[in-house]
């Protein structure tokens, strides 16, 4: 056929897709979805649970912290609440959404129909929902962990931290730490051999580049959390290793150094996708490609590649030997550099460019502001005097917001005003995405800002009061107005999404006239993402209109096929069929969450998951008709 | 505006089973996974054996060499038969496969048998100290990936020998044998750490 | 759901500290007060040092948020500009090329600022850390305990070693090595106004120099997260000149001072007959309890209970008869006490000078 009348076909091919992708109806139909918007939706709007469920357990301690000598929590309470704070927005926020945001997006960016597991992705779903659920209903039921987001031993330990809040605690790392994992591990393979023919890598959208890092940070990182949470800290309190409790002859800094060989990498895990999105709202809203291409790839690897050697800057305050100390000054300011270089390459790229006043671009330059305000107290911080002074104290708590807000949250939503007409098929008012920029920002800089100065001025963190001399008062007044005015901006943002939902102008496949793939498919994308996979020839297909028309023909559309290309190049290699639906995944987790949920306390838990897990498996590999695949 | 283009790929393969595949990338990650949690342990080895004087503690006496060196032997030959699984699996050689995988799952139970047999003559336990804590966890992560290794084997064979396969379970095949490569691969450091280590540093 | 009650921290009436008078400040002073002398925020803050070390590092600070507020204000700028530019101009290649130079400029330059800021860091850090000792200084053992300190001045007369507890007093003008242990969990000797913090940590002994030459009163606290009264795990450093401080270790080392009158005969006898022997040591009785803070000198001491109350007879009281309002969770058990013997008690133990 030629390609016209391929064109032509498109109504009745658009059929015959829709019937292959479609999901089975009913309860039944929805636990065995496959599919990869589906499921990133999923993911998104689990961690938008969470976010809320963090953000009111920070209500909580704001209110505390308001005054002096508060009472509203006592301090048993209060040192749950920041844990579960903690734990919720790193591992059950921050870490999902940004993988809900790539299941979603990576493939229709990529000009794909699926991940390359699409069973795998909702054994990661499932998996992170137990994991979620398991903290949570220890929080209803009393058990809540209280000893930190790192859960330093020996507090952690057995004689300080008796009952089970604590092995709750290691064991739902496990969880997100698995479901990490399984994304991590489908969108490299994606991205690596799914990309539409004719998009080398380097036409890969930045998007794309900062998932693929990401993802490599996940492999090399999260093994870290799990030999720090489950084998050394779990396993100290239930089978009586010796790992990391002194009393019993382990070492406390050996948790602190493998946990940040984690932990350090996680931020960056959390903040690297964001890079990314942040790249894509500026091409798109000041019309220009990115300007320095390869220097922002290259600063992005390097980034990853930096994150994993200063883990020790956490450890500054145990006094280590002080070669080692100048070596990771040195390493975590280097870190800047990478940094530098992102920031510039987007600075030149808004400056090139005619900006669009959308919402998105908005939070973009909130961004700016606040992530670079963070990344610069980092770097003070990375200087050991100064973080003798500072660690442990409210600067850190002002960093780490505003890094982790600024440079992700703050992000975050602009993709999510940027990607709404995607998602919804729908445009978000950007009138209301406007006022929630800006009680965002006021309230985000009121809370915040005052931290530094408590800081230095000698407030510990995790302190559920403080003794009325001390003057930390009115600052923690002040931050804990601006904390209700940021709950404000976040009822504006629930509200403008369901409002626009409803009722928003119904959007074009391309409203904001934006260059990369995944806009130009229908809005909102249909299951199978395009009728015909598209051909590749430049980095912004949609910008260089003339080379945007070639299609792929040949795959078949009464079943899930995609089209496998080469890993440097993208050149056509084979047809692949995928998984359809399957119930199996949610099987499978169900049998090892039952298992993991067991082991918090018996280590015989481990064997429950591991064969019902294995029985899962094998469910899950069973032969199925047809067996042959037949061109 | 020119005529647009169309890529015809009808003709490309709709599977394929060698390295090619998406699944056999997925699998190299795995391992890659896997592999990055058994160097963060032997990290933690050294780790803990630079921080104290006397390795192993008084009273315990070191894995003896004898029983995991002979292990070596079975087990590297049980990566021959997990290649002629392979490479029978590409051939769609039902017998090959066969032959391949169940040599594969009798070696690798010989050598989990004899490491059963060595751990009755440990003296100490995860439990007794750190030096038992960490060579148990070592060990036990890397026979519990080997056991459930060749249970897969073991469902594979019986579906190969149901003759109800397809290319997929033949890819199944295949990619199994990457993680089997990767498991005898890894454990020629961890051999090296576990046993040769603390005698090489001097200790009897 | 079970929410189990607790009781929070009670506000006590009397909240002075001795020889303190009291202000508080208004939110307004708060915001501009960055770098002003901070008397309104107590004394425990990094940025009014009084110690030779935490001087060094507040000019180290001082220049960072100089140079680093600079970067900030001209990215901030470069920004807000860009809204502002028509991007027209800016599409030729020249345009382009001249914008990649920029971006390459700027990059080394950042790498250079960073390299001067390293060497900077690693130079104030090596000063910091460095061993104050000329032959004259003194160690002092500090040991976290949840969540109160133990203080030992080490003396290689074994006769002349010192015990306390929350308090520490040095002599202006000497280096003191701070030895750091843990009995429990981790903790972290933090005195803002003379130094860094250094984490005291179980199974290791970390070490710290303080030195200073101004006299005067200087709060810390533990930093490192320890457990349900984290928040109330201060103590107080107190510098005086020398010959003060040796006259401090003088009184230090004679036993507990005996009763005086019949009322504090009494006290004695009721908290020697009191379980508050098995926790407490007063030199010179038969207390020799090693769980709870040596009580020797207590009447001496500026707090109660690390830092959570001034130490006076109404808070005394407060803190004797019910431990666990004032600081909920504290190890110290609440021993049940006639009426009548409270008085008694008090008078006692604030005698102990
Ligand atoms: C998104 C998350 C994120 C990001 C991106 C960062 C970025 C950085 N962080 Fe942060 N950090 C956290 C999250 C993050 N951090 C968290 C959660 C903690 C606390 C954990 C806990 O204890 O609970 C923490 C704690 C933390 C510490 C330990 C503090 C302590 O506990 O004592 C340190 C110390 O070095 C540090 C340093 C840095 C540095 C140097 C960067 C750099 O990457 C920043 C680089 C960016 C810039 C510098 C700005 C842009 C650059 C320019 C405009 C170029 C020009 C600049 C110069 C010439 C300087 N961080
Ligand atoms: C991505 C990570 C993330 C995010 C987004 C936040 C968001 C917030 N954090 Fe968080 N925080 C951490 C990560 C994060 N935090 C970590 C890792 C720690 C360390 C924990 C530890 O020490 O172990 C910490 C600790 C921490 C502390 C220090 C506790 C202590 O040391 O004593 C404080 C104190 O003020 C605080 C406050 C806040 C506030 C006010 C917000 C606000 O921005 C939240 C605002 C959001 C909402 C309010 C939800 C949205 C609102 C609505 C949808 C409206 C509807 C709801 C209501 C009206 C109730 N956080
Ligand atoms: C179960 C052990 C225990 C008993 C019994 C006990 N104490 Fe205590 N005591 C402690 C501990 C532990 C502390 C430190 C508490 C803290 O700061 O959290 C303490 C602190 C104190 C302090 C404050 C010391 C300081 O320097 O801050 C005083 C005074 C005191 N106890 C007096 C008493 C008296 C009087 C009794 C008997 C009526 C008593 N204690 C019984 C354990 C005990
Ligand atoms: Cu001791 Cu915090
Ligand atoms: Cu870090």
């Amino acid at each position: 056929m030629t390609a016209l009348e391929e064109l032509r076909a498109e109504p009745q091919q658009a059929e015959e897709l829709a019937r292959a992708w479609k999901n089975r109806p009913g309860p039944l139909g929805w636990i065995s979805v496959t599919t990869h918007q589906e499921l990133g939706m999923r993911y998104i709007v689990t961690a938008f649970i969470f976010l809320l469920l963090g953000g009111i357990e920070a209500l909580m301690m704001r209110i505390q912290l308001a005054s002096a000598e508060n009472t509203f929590l006592n301090p048993a309470r209060y040192n749950q609440i920041f844990t579960v704070h903690g734990t919720t927005m790193m591992f059950l926020f921050a870490v999902p959404v940004m993988e809900g945001m790539g299941v979603y997006l990576v493939p229709l960016m990529i000009g794909t129909r699926n991940v390359a597991f699409p069973r795998l992705n909702a054994f990661g779903y499932w998996i992170y929902l137990a994991g979620g659920l398991l903290l949570y209903a220890a929080a209803f039921t009393n058990t809540m962990p209280d000893a930190g987001w790192f859960a330093y031993s020996p507090l952690s330990g057995p004689q300080f931290s008796p009952g089970k809040g604590v092995d709750v605690w290691a064991q739902m790392i496990t969880f997100t730490e698995i479901s990490a994992l399984c994304v991590a591990v489908e969108l490299i393979v994606t991205i690596l051999r799914l990309r539409a023919p004719g998009m080398t890598l380097n036409r890969l959208p930045m998007f794309c580049w900062a998932m693929l890092v990401q993802s490599f940070m996940i492999i090399f990182a999260m093994p870290a959390v799990m030999i720090a949470s489950t084998i050394f800290l779990l396993n100290d309190r239930t089978i009586g290793t010796h790992f990391v409790n002194p009393a019993e002859g382990g070492d406390p800094l050996l948790y602190q150094h493998v946990f940040w060989f984690f932990g350090h990498p996680e931020v960056y895990i959390i903040f690297i996708p964001a890079l990314g999105m942040a790249s894509s709202i500026i091409e798109a809203f000041s019309r220009r490609p990115v300007i320095g291409y390869p220097a922002l790839v290259l600063s992005l690897v390097a980034n990853g590649f930096i994150a994993f050697g200063l883990w020790v800057h956490h450890m500054f305050a145990t006094g280590l030997p002080q070669i080692g100390e100048a070596y990771f000054t040195a390493a975590s300011m280097m870190i800047a550099v990478t940094s530098g270089v992102q920031i510039f390459c987007w600075l030149a790229t808004l400056w090139s460019g005619r900006l669009q006043p959308t919402a998105g671009l908005h939070f973009i330059f909130g961004f700016l502001f606040i992530f670079v305000m963070g990344g610069l107290t980092g770097v003070m911080l990375a200087s050991i005097p100064l973080d003798l002074q500072a660690h442990d104290t409210f600067f850190v708590v002002a960093h780490f917001h505003y890094v982790l807000i600024g440079g992700t949250l703050f992000p975050l939503f602009g993709a999510f005003h940027y990607w709404f007409p995607k998602f919804t098929g729908r445009m978000i008012d950007q009138k209301l995405g406007k006022i929630t920029f800006w009680l965002l920002f006021i309230g985000f800089n009121c809370t915040f800002f005052p931290m530094h100065i408590l800081g230095l001025h000698g407030m510990p963190r995790r302190v559920y009061t403080y003794v009325p001399e001390m003057g930390w008062g009115p600052a923690n007044l002040l931050a804990t107005i601006g904390a209700f005015i940021i709950a404000a901006g976040g009822i504006c943002f629930i509200a403008n999404v369901l409002k626009s939902r409803r009722f928003g102008t119904k959007a074009d496949p391309n409203p904001w006239d934006a260059g990369t793939l995944e806009w130009s498919t229908s809005s909102p994308a249909q299951a199978y993402g395009f009728i015909h996979l598209p051909v590749v020839a430049s980095r912004y297909p949609l910008w260089d209109q003339e080379k945007s028309k070639d299609i792929v023909t040949g795959l078949r559309n009464d079943r899930r096929e995609v089209l496998v290309t080469t890993v440097l190049d993208a050149e056509p290699d084979h047809r692949l069929v995928l998984p359809g639906n399957s119930i199996w995944p949610f099987l499978t987790a169900v049998g090892f969450s039952i298992g993991l949920y067991y082991s918090v306390f018996a280590f015989s838990g481990y064997w429950i998951a591991t064969a019902l897990g294995m029985i899962g498996i094998i469910g899950w590999f069973w032969p199925r008709q047809p067996l042959d695949i037949r061109p | 505006m020119s005529e647009p283009r169309v890529l015809d790929v009808s003709g490309l393969l709709p599977y394929r089973i060698s390295n090619k595949s998406p699944l056999w990338l997925g699998q190299l990650l795995m391992c890659v996974i896997e592999g990055s949690l058994l160097c963060l342990l032997i990290a933690t080895y050294f780790y803990v054996r630079l921080s104290v004087d006397v390795w192993p503690p008084p009273g315990v006496r070191l894995p003896s060499v004898m029983l995991p060196t002979v292990a070596l032997i079975p087990l590297l030959a049980s990566c021959i038969g997990s290649y002629l699984a392979s490479e029978a699996a590409k051939r769609d050689d039902r017998r090959g496969m066969l032959v391949g995988m169940i040599s594969n799952l009798v070696l690798g139970g010989i050598f989990l048998a004899l490491r059963g047999i060595e751990w009755r003559g440990l003296n100490f336990t995860w439990s007794s100290d750190i030096h038992g804590s960490i060579v148990w966890t070592i060990l036990f992560l890397h026979t519990y990936d080997m056991v459930a290794d060749l249970l897969f084997t073991l469902v594979l064979i019986i579906i190969v020998a149901s003759g109800h396969y397809g290319q997929k379970q033949r890819l199944g095949v295949h990619v199994d044998t990457v993680a089997w490569y990767f498991l005898v691969l890894i454990w020629l450091p961890l051999y090296g750490v576990l046993y040769w280590g603390p005698r090489a540093l001097g200790a009897k | 759901m079970t929410w189990g009650r607790m009781p929070s921290c009670a506000p006590v009436a009397n909240r002075r500290w001795p020889g303190e008078s009291g202000t508080r400040p208004k939110l307004a002073t708060c915001a501009t007060m960055l770098f002003s002398l901070a008397s309104a925020f107590g004394q425990q803050s990094s940025l009014a040092p009084g110690g030779t070390h935490a001087s060094q590092i507040k000019s180290l600070g001082v220049f960072f948020f100089w140079l680093l507020g600079i970067i900030f204000l001209i990215v901030i700028a470069i920004a807000v500009a860009s809204i502002f530019q028509r991007g027209q101009s800016t599409q030729d290649e020249a345009a382009q090329r001249r914008l990649k130079t920029a971006i390459a400029g700027a990059s080394v330059l950042t790498i250079l600022i960073l390299f001067g800021l390293v060497v900077v860091s690693v130079g104030v850090g090596k000063e910091i850390s460095a061993p104050g000792g000329r032959g004259n200084e003194l160690v002092v053992e500090v040991t976290g305990n949840q969540w109160w300190w133990f203080v030992r001045y080490l003396n290689d007369d074994p006769t002349r070693i010192v015990v306390t507890a929350n308090e520490l007093h040095i002599p202006v003008g000497r280096p003191v090595l701070i030895r750091g242990l843990s009995n429990d969990v981790i903790h972290s000797f933090w005195v803002p106004g003379l130094q860094g913090k250094r984490d005291l940590i179980p199974s290791r002994v970390t070490t710290q120099w303080i030195e200073t030459n101004e006299p005067g009163r200087y709060r810390g606290q533990c930093a490192e997260f320890c457990g349900l009264q984290h928040a109330h795990m201060a103590l107080w450093t107190v510098a005086e000149p020398e010959s003060q401080f040796q006259q401090w270790i003088g009184t230090q080392l004679r036993p507990g001072a005996a009763p005086s009158d019949d009322l504090q005969q009494r006290g004695q006898e009721v908290f020697l007959s009191h379980a508050c022997v098995l926790c407490h040591s007063i030199q010179g009785t038969t207390a020799n309890g090693q769980v709870g803070p040596d009580l020797t000198h207590f009447g001496s001491r500026l707090s109660i209970a690390a830092g959570t109350l001034p130490n006076n007879k109404g808070n005394l009281a407060g803190w004797i008869a019910d431990p666990q309002n004032i600081k909920p969770g504290t190890r110290m058990a609440t021993v049940p006490l006639d009426p009548t013997d409270m008085q008694p008690l008090l008078e006692y133990l604030e005698s102990l000078q």
